[in-house]
């Protein structure tokens, strides 16, 4: 199954060659693991994707999640790939020693992720959300909740979910109401939550809730809410399960993700719904926000992985459909020709090297991220940590938002490559398209994080984190300086740093003005404008790499591969960054057209 | 019961393979290389009879540096020891005779080798081993069951099975029907993490004569593009199997 849904080749090439995970492993943290213990699991992890979770990807699709009798149906493979990851220590992989983990850093379980993601998006949300409930709970629940939970979650036992969304609190999490009230030592539940992937499902022994809610008489907004866990069955302390009045209302039909299912849950309909309290009294969305680094990156991972496994299937359907044939010099065509294969059609290989670049430059991005997290976490030096926390703050909006929101372009020009078949069920390419669009959505749309990107992180520390971000890209420019056929390229990238600066000069202007609604009207676009041009900078490293790898006469590509990531950079920077040129002329407009609500700007009925 | 499991090291079948230096030498750069699918299947019944009959399980190949990692995922799947031998497998007489060597050192009762590998498909080595050692040999072996040191071998011939009753020490050509692909065995965290810390013993080669040299590979010719036919036109779909693909 070599390259049916992923390229492990350039998933080990940015792992070990651009973002050098060595550098990682030397850590003390990591050191029990080195490059080739880490080569063997990646392999590992493709077999057991490959057995495990490739061939379900359409069943799932077409046979969904549903609630049915009060429970929640799903494939018979979803219990099977729990327990199977539990064996396989993809639940614990990431924890340390202590908690009976692994001790890997991020950024190779974040690698991990991308190639089950890669294979079926619909099964790693289940381990996904059960390795955050689980972590929520060893960095802040007591030792009581850790020894009752962790283990059997874990081992894939026991599934874990994030209760946060609430009818009237979605992008608004100040607004939620379910109640926590004092009952002895723990809390009784009472309210609804909607929206929670992986909530309830057939053949589950338990789920645990992370959950959060407001003790009665908490301050309002997002101060008085706190953590619970909420188990769907409580454990009695004798080994036995009971249950704790969690009703599965029903099960949300989706246009995509269809066999992860997401749920409508309501505790405490019958008054006895127990909550065990996480940490302290009023720190829920803290708590849950140190964890949200994390669970960010993850959902741009699996926007990347999807926008991959898109274009590996369009890159395989380019290369067997005949149509059409190319230009002669005369200008016309030869129809006494064989037809020729479309991926010689100068416009379908432009989409599949628009599919290339996005799906390439956003794993590289998820890659570099995940290492920020490593090096923010366990380098030995605090200072070095704290650029290093600040550098992971600035990225993970961003890390969230270019796969899901460009990974959806990208896949779009896929399914245009098959013509009319992209557009039917009997291919592949009309499920990914579906299944992406819930990326821009979940874990914060897409206005939220570029509301983060603007309005917290450009601004954090008087502009630290983006100080130190530029610097990271100076030295890459600088790098690809020398090489002659880069050279051009890495000006290029120097002046739209400078255009960011003219940018934010103008958009700041707003804000010292205390115009705020005016500062954030147009995050969306910046977040457009900001992420191309991260994107280029780490096509531009990867060029470098590969052509410092040319130079040398480095032996672990052929020469082709190197030179496909040289070409794709010059693509990249020729196709895609200009776009910026237009997106600065959008954002330093005078003219305020999305704010004010005293024009009837929708005509006379709104 | 002491097993010797013989690995060779094999580019994936998904590789895609090129020539270099006039089509003599075969191009590694960017491959991906795995465990011999028949020995693969060789290890994993090693390992049942290390599960259940309390065997030890070592493997040997032959190869440079570069194959670690091949025989550290059979270290990952559970066998104890791991032994290269520090040489270029140039061919099969060459690699038969420095397994033999490390299997005589070793006192192994049973060597498992595959059938063939998948690169060269020599399908000597098994054989030559047997004779170097003196041992008996079952080839194309799909099961094998041991009590003691009675052996039961069932071997693949044309068109059925032949059962053989022998004895260890054995020396067998193993292949998929050993255990089936779904008994295949992909390697958890933990194996991997503990496959670091088992002993991996790099032993010089012996002299040995390599008796062949490669002249010229040549490979089939590149598929052409595929042509969809229209449901209801068999006709076209015959001519097409017939005077294209002349597959009937
Ligand atoms: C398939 C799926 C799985 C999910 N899984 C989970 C889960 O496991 N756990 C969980 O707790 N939740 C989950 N969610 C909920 C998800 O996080 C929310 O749907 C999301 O945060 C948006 O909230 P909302 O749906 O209420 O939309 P709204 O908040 O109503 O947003 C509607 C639109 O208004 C915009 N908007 C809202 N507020 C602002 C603002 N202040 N400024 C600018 N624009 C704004 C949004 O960007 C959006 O375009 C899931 C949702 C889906 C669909």
């Amino acid at each position: 199954m070599a390259n049916e849904y992923i390229d492990v080749e350039t998933l080990k090439f940015l792992l070990n060659e651009v973002h050098d995970l060595e550098e990682i492993l030397n850590l003390p943290e990591y050191n029990d693991h080195d490059s080739d213990s880490i080569d063997l699991l990646i392999n590992s992890v493709k077999d057991f994707s490959d057995k495990e979770m490739y061939p379900y990807f359409k069943e799932m699709d077409e046979n969904p999640a549903h609630f049915k009798n009060g429970e929640i149906v799903v494939h018979p493979q979803v219990s099977k790939y729990m327990k199977a990851s539990g064996e396989m220590g993809l639940l614990a992989g990431a924890f340390p020693y202590k908690d009976g983990g692994m001790q890997l850093p991020s950024t190779v379980m974040n690698a991990l992720g991308y190639i089950q993601e890669a294979a079926n998006n619909h099964l790693p949300g289940y381990i996904g959300l059960t390795i955050g409930a689980a972590e929520l709970i060893t960095h802040f629940g007591n030792e009581n909740l850790n020894q009752t939970y962790v283990p059997k979650m874990l081992n894939g036992t026991w599934g874990g979910t994030m209760c946060l969304t609430e009818p009237q609190a979605g992008s608004s999490l100040s607004d939620i109401v379910t109640s926590a009230t004092p009952d002895g030592d723990r809390y009784k539940i009472h309210g609804q939550k909607i929206f929670i992937s992986g909530g309830d499902y057939q053949g589950a022994e338990n789920i645990v809730h992370l959950l959060l809610a407001r003790i009665d008489g908490a301050p309002a907004g997002t101060k008085g809410i706190s953590l619970f866990v909420v188990p769907k069955n409580r454990p009695d302390g004798h080994g036995q399960l009971a249950p704790n009045d969690v009703e599965t209302v029903t099960d949300f039909e989706k246009m995509g993700q269809k066999g992860y299912c997401t749920t409508h849950l309501f505790f405490g309909g019958n008054g006895d719904c127990h909550g065990y309290l996480v940490g302290e009294l009023h720190q829920g969305l803290k708590y849950m926000f140190l964890m949200m680094n994390g669970a960010r990156i993850a959902v741009g991972r699996g926007a990347a992985a999807i926008c991959a496994a898109a274009y590996q299937a369009s890159l395989k359907y380019a290369h067997e459909r005949a149509q059409g044939r190319k230009l002669a010099s005369t200008g016309k065509k030869d129809v006494h020709q064989e037809q020729t294969l479309i991926v010689n059609h100068p416009d379908v290989r432009r989409m599949l090297l628009l599919q290339k670049v996005v799906s390439e430059g956003a794993l590289s991005l998820v890659l570099l991220t995940s290492k920020y997290q490593d090096l923010s976490k366990s380098l030995q030096n605090a200072e070095e940590r704290e650029k290093y926390a600040l550098l992971l703050e600035i990225l993970t909006p961003i890390v969230k938002t270019y796969p899901s929101e460009m990974g959806r372009v990208a896949v779009d020009n896929g399914v245009q490559i098959l013509g009319g078949y992209g557009f039917c069920s009997d291919y592949i390419l009309q499920q990914y398209l579906r299944d992406i669009r819930i990326f821009s959505i979940y874990e914060g749309t897409t206005g939220i994080q570029s509301q983060d990107l603007l309005g917290r992180k450009i601004t954090m520390e008087n502009g630290k984190a983006l100080q130190l971000l530029s610097n990271e890209i100076k030295t890459t420019i600088k790098a690809a300086m020398v090489m002659d056929n880069l050279q051009a390229y890495a000006h290029t990238l120097g002046d739209k740093l400078q255009l960011t600066q003219d940018i934010l000069k103008s958009l700041l202007g707003y804000a010292q003005k205390g115009d705020y609604e005016r500062f954030l009207a147009d995050a969306t676009p910046f977040m457009d404008y900001f992420s191309n041009i991260l994107i280029a900078w780490l096509w531009l490293d990867m060029a470098r790499e590969a052509q410092q790898a040319l130079l040398t006469g480095s032996k672990r590509h052929n020469t082709t591969f190197y030179e496909s990531k040289i070409h794709a950079m010059q693509f990249y920077f020729t196709y895609e960054l200009p776009k910026t040129t237009g997106l600065a002329e959008i954002i330093m407009n005078d003219k305020a057209l999305t704010i004010g609500s005293k024009q009837k700007v929708f005509g006379n009925e709104y | 019961m002491k097993i010797l499991v013989c690995i060779s090291n094999v580019p994936d079948t998904t590789s895609k393979i090129n020539f270099t230096e006039g089509d003599t030498k075969f191009d590694t750069n960017g491959v991906q290389f795995v465990i011999n699918p028949n020995d693969e299947f060789g290890l994993t019944r090693a390992m049942w009879f290390k599960e259940k009959q309390g065997a030890t399980v070592h493997v040997a190949t032959v190869g440079g540096a570069q194959t670690e990692p091949t025989i550290r995922k059979a270290l990952a799947i559970g066998a104890d020891e791991a032994i290269r031998i520090n040489a270029e497998p140039t061919d099969g007489f060459f690699v038969a005779r420095q397994l033999a060597e490390v299997a005589k050192n070793g006192g192994y009762d049973l060597i498992i080798a595959g059938r063939e590998s998948i690169d060269y498909n020599g399908g000597m080595v098994p054989g030559i081993i047997a004779t170097l050692l003196d041992m008996n040999f079952v080839n194309t072996c799909v099961s094998l069951e041991i009590e003691g040191t009675d052996a039961k071998a069932v071997r693949e011939i044309d068109g059925g099975n032949e059962t053989i009753a022998t004895s260890l020490p054995l020396v067998i050509g193993g292949q998929k029907g050993l255990v089936e692909e779904s008994d295949l065995r992909i390697p958890n965290m933990r194996g991997i993490m503990m496959a670091r810390k088992k002993a991996l013993h790099v032993v010089e080669a012996t002299d040995a004569p390599t008796m062949t040299a490669d002249v010229k590979f040549e490979k089939p010719a590149a598929k052409g593009p595929v042509k969809l036919v229209d449901a209801g036109n068999i006709d076209e779909l015959i001519s097409l199997l017939h005077n294209e693909a002349k597959a009937i």
